[in-house]
């Protein structure tokens, strides 16, 4: 038993073989979910003033909010409320709708003319930031194959999108829900869509949440206002740090530093141990937790300028 | 500063994109959980670009953050399904060839999910994404002496489980349940 290949054999469970790529970042999904990414402020930065070329790894204590709205079309340019067809839906003998929307304001209008189509669905215009308070129904968990085609560009057209649904895919009591907001600046639209089966209720707008910012647990200790402040230990050694931590009852980890080659100013973290490195260990900087624990960024090399600082503390920090 | 942010999001998001959208189809059983997991994890890294690596870390932690997202997206049951049509296009692309589900396969495939999902993770980022111990240790937040340690287990437990599952290994590097002759 002991030539098992443990390695091999998870390789050949792989569902994208090993090593391989796979999605393209240039295709259409992955264009979509980038400007929808984007579209939203990221959160204030954490560290700041100076701090930009400090790139952590800053490991796993992710926060993260629910994937945020969802789904567009392709960019959508508007040309006023309710314009004359702002919109065109057909529908084929074999039940396939084709959508075509040019503006989205005019949401009821595309509702009714759906329904007419015997397409349940509701559709919500929203202004920016808005979203619908949630959840207004349960979400259909398993969706039909093909029941609805990717939105595309209306043939011969630069504005707007369409979209087909098969009617005849649709179980009883399924509802399409689209929720339809203008970017800001008027430049584009996005839209969600969810598959709801029973009640949908209405939607009532609320501001859409605000990410979560990521607090880190260490921060920065030596500034005003945190337990360190007035104290540096920057450029000094562990030796020459240590005795002071220790006459003021302060319990000290100590973060491993990988500096990339060259020391361009910023570092990864190797490991954060409780275990004392050597007296002749070089500090950067001391961070601190809600429970007073300090934290002394280290590295065993000793550089010529500050990793945490691409230079010295004083360029970016003055008291 | 926004448009610098931006284009350094988006530089890493071209970079790894294939890396994640393989990380998520690999480990979940259908492409829509693989779209949220993509979704989910380029939108964490967006709202934490200040703290994005540059340069090849950058996929490392992006792989952390979706390891993290993946765990958290299987706890929740109820949680409100947002569907993007291209991207969930795109993954099923990738469920599209479908697997060779010999009855080896099949074993290996039973022994490997008795193993908990920490040691599924790390022989998966071996055997699938090819990550060395360094590169892993950096994605999960881990020294390299955990990870060398979690790793030999892991294979330890592995090995047994294969064991267990009558599965051989054979000299041209095939896998056959005991019970089929080659």
């Amino acid at each position: 038993m002991k030539n098992i290949d443990e390695i091999d054999a998870v390789k050949s469970l792989a569902r994208v073989a090993p090593g391989a790529q796979g999605g393209d970042p240039t295709g259409a999904g992955a264009r979509a979910l980038l400007a929808v990414i984007t579209s939203e402020e990221p959160a204030a930065p954490v560290r700041t003033r100076g701090y930009a070329a400090r790139r952590r790894a800053l490991g796993l204590a992710a926060s993260f909010a629910l994937a945020a709205g969802v789904v567009v079309g392709p960019s959508l340019l508007e040309d006023g409320p309710g314009v004359p067809g702002s919109y065109a839906v057909t529908r084929t003998a074999d039940g396939m709708v084709t959508i075509q929307v040019r503006d989205f304001h005019d949401a009821l209008g595309l509702e009714k003319r759906l329904k007419e189509l015997n397409v349940p669905a509701i559709v919500d215009h929203l202004p920016y930031g808005q979203v619908c308070r949630g959840p207004r129904g349960k979400h259909v968990e398993d969706i039909p194959q093909g029941l609805y085609s990717l939105p595309e560009n209306i043939p011969g057209e630069k504005e707007g999108w369409q979209m087909q649904i098969n009617t005849r895919l649709f179980r009883p009591g399924q509802t399409f829900v689209w929720t339809i907001s203008s970017t800001p600046g008027g430049h584009g639209s996005s839209t969600s869509t969810y598959l709801m089966e029973g009640p949908v209720a209405p939607c009532e707008p609320v501001p859409a949440p605000k990410p979560k910012v990521y607090t880190p647990e260490f921060r920065t200790a030596t500034v005003e206002g945190r337990s360190l402040e007035g104290m540096r230990v920057d450029e000094k050694t562990v030796g020459e740090v240590l005795p002071e931590l220790r006459r003021r009852g302060k319990k000290v980890v100590f973060l491993i530093m990988a500096i990339p080659p060259g020391n361009p100013g910023g570092f990864g973290e190797e490991r954060t141990q409780e275990e004392p490195v050597g007296d002749d260990w070089s500090v950067w900087e001391a961070e601190e937790n809600a429970k007073g624990v300090i934290r002394l960024l280290v590295t065993e090399e000793r550089y010529d300028r500050n990793p945490v600082y691409g230079g010295p503390r004083d360029a970016v920090i003055s008291e | 500063m926004n448009d610098e942010r931006l284009a350094r999001f988006e530089a890493v998001y071209n970079q790894a994109y294939g890396r994640i959208t393989a990380y998520a189809a690999r480990r979940c059983d259908s492409p829509q959980d693989a779209a949220d997991v993509v979704a989910e994890t380029f939108a964490v890294a967006w709202r934490r670009v200040d703290e994005l690596p540059a340069g090849a870390e950058a996929t490392l932690w992006l792989y952390g953050v979706a390891r993290k997202v993946l765990a958290n997206h299987h706890r929740g049951d109820n949680r409100r399904r947002a569907r993007m049509v291209e991207l969930d296009a795109e993954l099923a692309d990738l469920y599209g060839d479908s697997l060779d589900s010999g009855i080896e396969r099949a074993a290996i495939g039973q022994a490997f999910r008795t193993l908990s999902d920490d040691d599924r993770e790390l022989l998966s980022l071996v055997a699938w994404e090819g990550l060395d111990r360094e590169e892993i240790a950096t994605a999960l937040g881990l020294s390299r002496n955990a990870v060398r340690i979690r790793l030999h287990r892991a294979r330890k437990r592995f090995s047994r489980a294969l064991a267990e599952a009558d599965v051989h290994f054979t000299s041209d590097s095939r896998f056959v349940p005991a019970e089929r002759p080659l």
